[in-house]
């Protein structure tokens, strides 16, 4: 509807006028009718007057039948503006008189005959009869008709006056409900305002005017309270939205500093691998170098010994023996060292077999008992009688059986040294517990803190009173590590001291990165599952042709060919398949050969993997450098990889092949039976008390 | 008298080493390098060979696999000497083929009594 759509200013206007407009002609209209109605009645009246008057009048010339008298007194008319006719009529009803406005015409309209008096309206005339009497006797009747002109005229005035009336006012209407409209449009549209500059601006800080106390007004003032609502936790919001771009940034730059950190931590850790490497390599080569001129300090001055104990030189032979003994002081240090630093290289295997416990019990004590004297201490030892065999590296077991022992006979004077065996179960497994205690200075709480690590003896003057390195627990407690055993320490100063050491009685060989996996892994390796390992070759080269010929012409050689077509692939198989030697190319679309090089030797469990690189770029300086085992140029010489990854397969094989519990017999029965093994073995067991002696 | 050869690239080892043994009463004849240690094993055919173990131009596993792969000094004994006390050189040395193996530096008590035991095994059947 139109109407519905006008704007809240136009409706108001319009109502306003057409209400008051209705409310005019409504009363203007009755008003008139009332008017209309009476000035007609008065008509009527005054047409009755006029028609008593004419009656009495005539009633003379009626009386004497005057027509020209009567005529002459109707005629009396014509001052009587609106009336049309009259007539008078005789007692006979006959026309008598009559009267016409307009004289030529003859009254068609007039009756022929008198009726009844009264009066009546007759095609929109008003006709009057009325009876003519004198003396109260009726002579006739006399007939007025008017043409009720006066009254057309009144009411067209009238209707005139109206209609400019109407006009007029509403005109006035028009102009008075345009003001007022405004009391109530002006709230309701600058609400309006106010709520389109909000929602385009999304300005919450305006506030819409209260202009008044009515409803406008508190509809307004409902609206302001709610724009401050929203204000307000818009505000809150964007405070909120603030604060977290400003956590994210900083969450953002924490994530990177740590990144980097995190990067700086890897390589300073390659960097520090790297370095414990190099340290563990030039420890072992040094030892190795070491122990060469010491060799031959130690074989001279025994040699000298002898012959001057023949001449009978006792001054010298003395002194000759305090050579050696320093030699082999010196030589035991350097072994600790060459120890620990095949543990920290991770090339400490274990080697191991059955043997029985309580055997080597009564052979330690025995070869400490001399230790044990010196400072006039004795040895007891007590071995649980159900002890039997255990499963471990016995080397290892003497050794750390043998540092715990001459610990206690150093650190101990005129004392009790014992040593405890029995068997435990924990957790399901089967233990083998050793405990050496001694009545000597003992350990405080402090000390035993670094009592494990190495170069750390409790104190310096203790090094310079008792000697030592300070290693032989290091490695001791590194031993035990590797057979998953444990070690502990109760001591107090002057209360002496107890070290238990637990190992598992079925010791089982390490394979992770850290040892080798090497002859003492495995006890029994099936041979084929070893010589499928032993045999593969994995070739990593880009080009097809090279790998088919490398993989034929290894192939004839009877190893087993693995070939990789790109670098990543070959680090994969390489962790598959564990290969004898590995075969590498440079030039490689996107993972070349030194990424794979790299790749692989900081892997620790490929590390091993001997690596021949096989390329046409001329680098051996790089490639040696990255950790390759050889460098060959293409064209390859096949005679030359043949030599050299037999080299390796030999070295490898005698790494691998797992070790008899007991080579010495093993080998030495082959050439000759039997009746000498017993002797074999317990002069082999004295010898390694003999070189562990020697060693310290 | 029986007779050694000593295979040893270090002058002050060889020396020291043949000179002791003399002392012991054996015979000694020593070779600097793998090469020559094999050429006088096979003139010379000792009793019982001291096998050093690194040495230059032919190392001590290469002769030593050499002299027992062949039929007229297979029956020679050898005993391995090496620097390293690693379990795989014990291992190593009796995959090339030696009798016995002893580490350096020697204790020459133990040592003789390895050789002893080996002459004595070898006189036996």
């Amino acid at each position: 509807m139109i109407l519905q759509n006008l704007s809240i200013k136009r409706k108001l206007t319009l109502i306003t006028m057409l209400t008051s407009s209705a409310a005019l002609i409504l009363s203007a209209l009755s008003f008139l009718i009332y008017d209309l109605v009476s000035f007609r009645h008065l008509l009527i009246q005054d047409l009755m007057t006029q028609a008593e008057i004419i009656g009495y009048n005539s009633a003379g010339a009626m009386e004497f039948k005057d027509v020209s008298a009567a005529t002459a007194t109707l005629s009396a008319l014509t001052a009587k503006e609106d009336v049309v006719t009259a007539g008078l009529y005789g007692r006979d009803s006959k026309m008598f008189a009559h009267y016409s406005r307009n004289n030529n015409v003859i009254p068609l309209l007039l009756p022929a005959h008198s009726q009844d008096k009264g009066y009546r309206f007759e095609a929109g005339y008003l006709q009057v009869f009325h009876d003519v009497t004198l003396n109260g006797e009726r002579l006739g009747t006399l007939f007025l008709q008017s043409d009720m002109r006066q009254w057309s005229l009144r009411a067209k005035r009238y209707a005139g006056i109206l209609c400019i009336f109407v006009l007029i006012s509403g005109l006035f209407a028009l102009l008075v409900s345009s003001r007022l409209q405004r009391l109530i449009s002006r709230p309701i549209l600058h609400l309006e305002d106010t709520m389109r500059m909000v929602s385009a601006n999304r300005n919450y800080g305006v506030r819409a005017t209260k202009s008044y106390g009515d409803e406008i007004g508190r509809l307004i003032d409902g609206f302001n309270t709610m724009l401050s609502e929203i204000q307000q936790r818009d505000t809150a919001l964007r405070g909120a939205n603030e604060e977290l771009k400003a956590r994210t940034g900083e969450l953002e730059k924490e994530i990177l500093y740590r990144k980097q950190t995190q990067e700086e931590l890897l390589k300073a850790k390659h960097i520090a691998e790297e370095a414990s490497r190099a340290k563990s390599t030039f420890l072992a080569n040094m030892s190795h170098e070491l122990r060469t001129p010491l060799n031959a300090i130690i074989g001279y001055s025994e040699m000298l010994e002898e012959e001057t104990r023949e001449l009978g030189k006792s001054d010298s032979v003395q002194d000759l023996r305090k050579i050696q003994s320093a030699g082999k002081h010196l030589l035991s240090l350097i072994n600790d060292v060459l120890d620990l630093s095949k543990i920290e290289a991770g090339k400490m295997g274990l080697h191991l077999e059955n043997f029985e416990v309580a055997p080597l019990i009564d052979e330690m004590a025995t070869t400490l008992t001399p230790a044990a004297a010196k400072n006039g201490n004795t040895i007891h030892v007590h071995v649980a009688n159900t002890l039997g065999a255990m499963h471990a590296d016995v080397t290892k077991v003497r050794q750390i059986l043998f540092n715990l022992l001459s610990n206690a006979c150093k650190f101990t004077d005129h004392g009790t040294i014992s040593v405890d065996v029995d068997e435990s179960k924990v957790e399901g497994r089967d233990w083998i517990r050793f405990r050496v205690s001694d009545t000597g200075i003992g350990i405080s709480a402090k000390q035993k803190e670094n009592l494990f690590h190495e170069f750390s003896q409790a104190d310096a003057s203790i090094a310079r009173k008792y000697g030592g390195t300070g290693l032989g627990l290091a490695i001791t407690y590194r031993f035990v590590q590797l057979m998953k055993g444990r070690i502990s320490v109760e001591s107090a100063p002057g209360k002496g001291a107890t070290f238990t050491v637990y190992l598992p009685a079925q010791v089982i060989a390490e394979t992770s990165e850290t040892t080798r996996p090497m002859a003492s892994s495995d006890p029994a390796p099936s041979s084929d599952e070893s010589k499928a390992r032993k045999d593969t070759i994995l070739v990593i080269d880009d080009d097809a042709s090279v790998r088919d010929l490398m993989s034929r012409f290894l192939s004839k050689l009877g190893f087993h060919v693995v070939a990789a077509a790109s670098g990543e692939e070959g680090v994969r198989l390489a962790r598959q398949v564990r290969p004898l030697v590995i075969t590498l190319d440079v030039v490689m679309p996107e993972c070349d050969g030194w990424t794979v090089l790299k790749k692989l030797k900081s892997d620790s469990s490929l590390a091993e993997i001997p690596v021949i690189m096989v390329t046409i770029v001329d680098n051996e300086a790089m490639g040696l450098d990255l950790g390759a085992s050889n460098y060959l140029i293409k064209p390859v010489d096949r005679d030359r990889l043949a030599v050299l990854i037999e080299k390796h397969r030999t070295g490898r094989s005698a790494s691998i092949t797992g070790a008899p519990a007991t080579p010495f017999i093993s080998s030495i029965s082959s050439s000759r039976k039997g009746q000498k093994e017993s002797e074999l073995k317990s002069s082999r067991k004295v010898d390694h008390a003999k070189d562990l002696v020697s060693r310290r | 008298m029986p007779k050694i050869l000593l295979v040893e690239d270090n002058e002050m080892n060889r020396d020291m080493l043949s000179r002791r043994l003399q002392r012991k009463g054996y015979s000694v004849i020593s070779a600097h390098d793998g090469e020559q240690g094999h050429l006088l094993a096979c003139s010379e055919m000792p009793d019982l060979i001291l096998m050093d173990i690194s040495l230059p131009l032919m190392n001590g596993w290469e002769v030593t696999r050499l002299l027992k792969s062949s039929e007229s000094t297979r029956h020679i004994p050898i005993i391995a000497l090496t620097a390293h006390a690693l379990v795989t050189d014990r291992d190593k040395a009796f995959e090339a083929g030696c009798d016995d193996y002893d580490t350096k530096p020697i204790e020459f008590g133990r040592l003789s009594e390895k050789i002893e035991n080996l002459l004595v095994a070898k006189r036996v059947p």
